[in-house]
């Protein structure tokens, strides 16, 4: 592998979704990582090399658009996505609000996540 | 009763002594004035009626004795000596005695017939006083005597009342329903609800008591009734019994409307819950069809894919599975099963729901656990309840951090115990008492109605349901099922 290819970082606490969302970044030629948790990726050595942040809002602990904000705030933005099982309109207009790239409804079309990932991403091979 | 024979003793006693110190001073005065016989014999009556109306008639007649003596020895011929020389003097002699004899007699007999008409006096007062209707009547049911209760309640006069009679007064069917010659022939004591017609025509149940008096050779003399005005008391009796037939009632209304309501509730949490291996397997999929259109394709990922959306088919099937059976509505049932996996389905179906609150349910689960024979369903409800219940009360309150920690374990009496521990606000202890009272509720818009219902289900399933404080913070409801549930809820 000549150059590095951008690392997907996935924070979800449903682990078919993570696993699942994992296996489409890779068919696509991306690198991703699963965390079950915010304070898990926070914690991680791939938060640096993150190139795109797939994050589940509704998680114990910290949402993902707390994740979202922490990181912007932090000085260290990470492009973000945010899905959800809970589509919620407010919460979709503050998360725009926030800077966040797309906020997708569970279930989503798996083409429609992965043109938001495009959007920040170089494309990968296939 | 030592004290009152005393003093019963003391009156004649000193009566007696008054009279003998009267006696002597007499014969002293009378002897030394020489005075005739039949004075003498006067003086002395008079002192024995004054002794007999003070004690009794025995210390009369033992002053009468030692009279007639002190007669015959100072004053009568020869003197000091009991000899009676002329005939006059012993007829004077035995007339006192008799005389005397027959007073104190006399006064005793009227002394005692004042005491009688007190006695009687004061026990009318009592009789007409006592909150009651009181009458006595004959074996054939006529009336012999009433007191003022009954004239009052009656409003007849006494004399009226005694031609109408207790009988009269009886509400007409209680007349027909009661067999009260049977009741007066079978010579026990009885008691019978039955109404009385009072001053104004209208009925009032009272509770009658009837005592019988039997001769000393048997055979019922009379019967002493006394009726108590029950009718306030009935009626309250009567309107708790409604009150309670209502509750009841709306309780098993409010059962349904609750379970749909639920239902309703988690239809938008399960909903949540199927997305996620819905979502999962449109991802997979297209994840596949990628790694089998790559040159040269990846199957060995394709196939992990593919062995993915079955995983998550399967899943999404197990919860369409679990919302048909919470929805259906089906008549209680009785089956056996493990209060495990009930408590995983109901934690599987709440996650979606307590994850919105920002909750993430723990269990604690022993493992060996009696099976419980009960409605499945029923029992679901009451676990959903409460668990729905934890994460308001944490949500409510702002509450962090927001721990859920659902349990089983063995209770004492070998039967399971089910817990939901949250770090909510927690229990006031005076609302701890009335928390599984219908209509009661601490939630703005609560109804007041799943802790009721809760308990309903958990005690026609045999068990016990309670709330305490849970350390350090928040509550701890618990629930408790036999080890076989007798019976299932109706």
């Amino acid at each position: 592998v000549a150059r590095q290819r951008p690392l997907i970082s996935i924070v979800d606490d449903d682990e078919s979704v993570r696993e699942a969302t994992k296996g489409l970044m890779q068919s696509v030629g991306y690198m991703a990582e699963v965390f079950g948790s915010a304070e898990d990726f926070l914690k991680s050595r791939q938060l640096a090399q993150t190139a795109c942040l797939i994050a589940d809002i509704n998680m114990p602990g910290m949402s993902g658009l707390d994740l979202h904000r922490h990181l912007s705030a932090s000085g260290k933005p990470v492009p973000t996505i945010l899905i959800t099982a809970y589509p919620d309109d407010s919460v979709r207009t503050r998360a725009l609000e926030s800077g966040v790239i797309c906020y997708l409804s569970k279930p989503f079309q798996e083409t429609d996540l992965l043109s938001c990932v495009g959007t920040v991403v170089p494309g990968a091979d296939p | 009763m030592p004290l009152a024979d005393a003093a019963k003793l003391w009156r004649p006693a000193a009566g007696f002594a008054l009279g003998c110190a009267a006696i002597a001073a007499l014969t002293w005065f009378c002897f030394a004035l020489d005075a005739r016989l039949a004075i003498v014999a006067l003086l002395y009556m008079i002192v024995i009626v004054q002794v007999s109306a003070i004690g009794n008639v025995v210390p009369a007649v033992a002053l009468a004795l030692i009279a007639a003596g002190c007669l015959d020895f100072f004053f009568t011929v020869p003197i000091f000596s009991f000899r009676i020389n002329a005939p006059t003097d012993a007829v004077v002699v035995v007339a006192f005695v008799s005389t005397a004899i027959v007073v104190a007699n006399l006064v005793r007999r009227a002394r005692r017939l004042a005491e009688g008409a007190a006695l009687g006096e004061q026990l009318q007062l009592v009789i007409d006083t006592i909150p009651a209707v009181v009458w006595s009547n004959l074996p054939d049911g006529s009336t012999q005597f009433l007191n003022h209760g009954f004239r009052d309640y009656s409003g007849l006069s006494a004399e009226e009342a005694r031609v109408t009679g207790w009988l009269n007064l009886l509400h007409p069917d209680d007349r027909a329903s009661t067999d009260w010659p049977a009741a007066f022939a079978a010579g026990n004591g009885f008691e019978r609800e039955a109404r009385l017609r009072a001053a104004h025509g209208e009925y009032r149940r009272f509770l009658l008591r009837f005592a019988p008096l039997v001769a000393r050779a048997g055979g019922v003399v009379s019967w002493y009734a006394t009726s108590t005005d029950i009718e306030e008391l009935k009626r309250t009796e009567e309107e708790l019994r409604q009150r309670e037939t209502y509750l009841r009632e709306a309780q098993a209304e409010l059962a349904h409307v609750n379970r749909i309501t639920t239902t309703g509730q988690l239809a938008a949490s399960i909903g949540h819950e199927v997305a996620q291996p819905v979502a999962a397997s449109v991802t997979n999929a297209g994840a596949a069809l990628r790694w089998l259109g790559a040159e040269p394709p990846n199957l060995e990922e394709a196939r992990a894919a593919l062995s993915r959306i079955l995983r998550d088919g399967r899943r999404a099937s197990d919860i369409i599975g679990r919302i048909r059976d919470l929805v259906r509505k089906a008549p209680p049932r009785r089956e056996r099963f493990d209060i495990n996996d009930m408590i995983v389905e109901v934690v599987t179906l709440t996650r979606a729901e307590l994850h919105r609150y920002g909750i993430a349910p723990q269990t604690r689960l022993a493992v060996g656990l009696a099976p419980v024979e009960g409605d499945r369903v029923q029992l679901q409800q009451v676990l959903l309840n409460l668990i729905l219940n934890a994460a308001e009360a944490m949500n409510a309150a702002g509450a962090a951090p927001r721990d859920l920690l659902i349990g089983s374990d063995t209770d004492e009496a070998g039967g399971v115990r089910i817990s939901v521990r949250d770090t909510g606000p927690g229990l006031s202890a005076a609302n701890r008492e009335r928390l599984f009272d219908p209509f009661f509720t601490t939630k703005p818009q609560g109804m007041g109605m799943g802790l009721s219902i809760c308990r309903t289900i958990v005690e026609a399933h045999g068990g016990r349901i309670w709330a305490a404080a849970n350390e350090p913070r928040g509550a701890v409801f618990q629930f408790s099922l036999p080890r076989e549930a007798q019976t299932a809820a109706a």
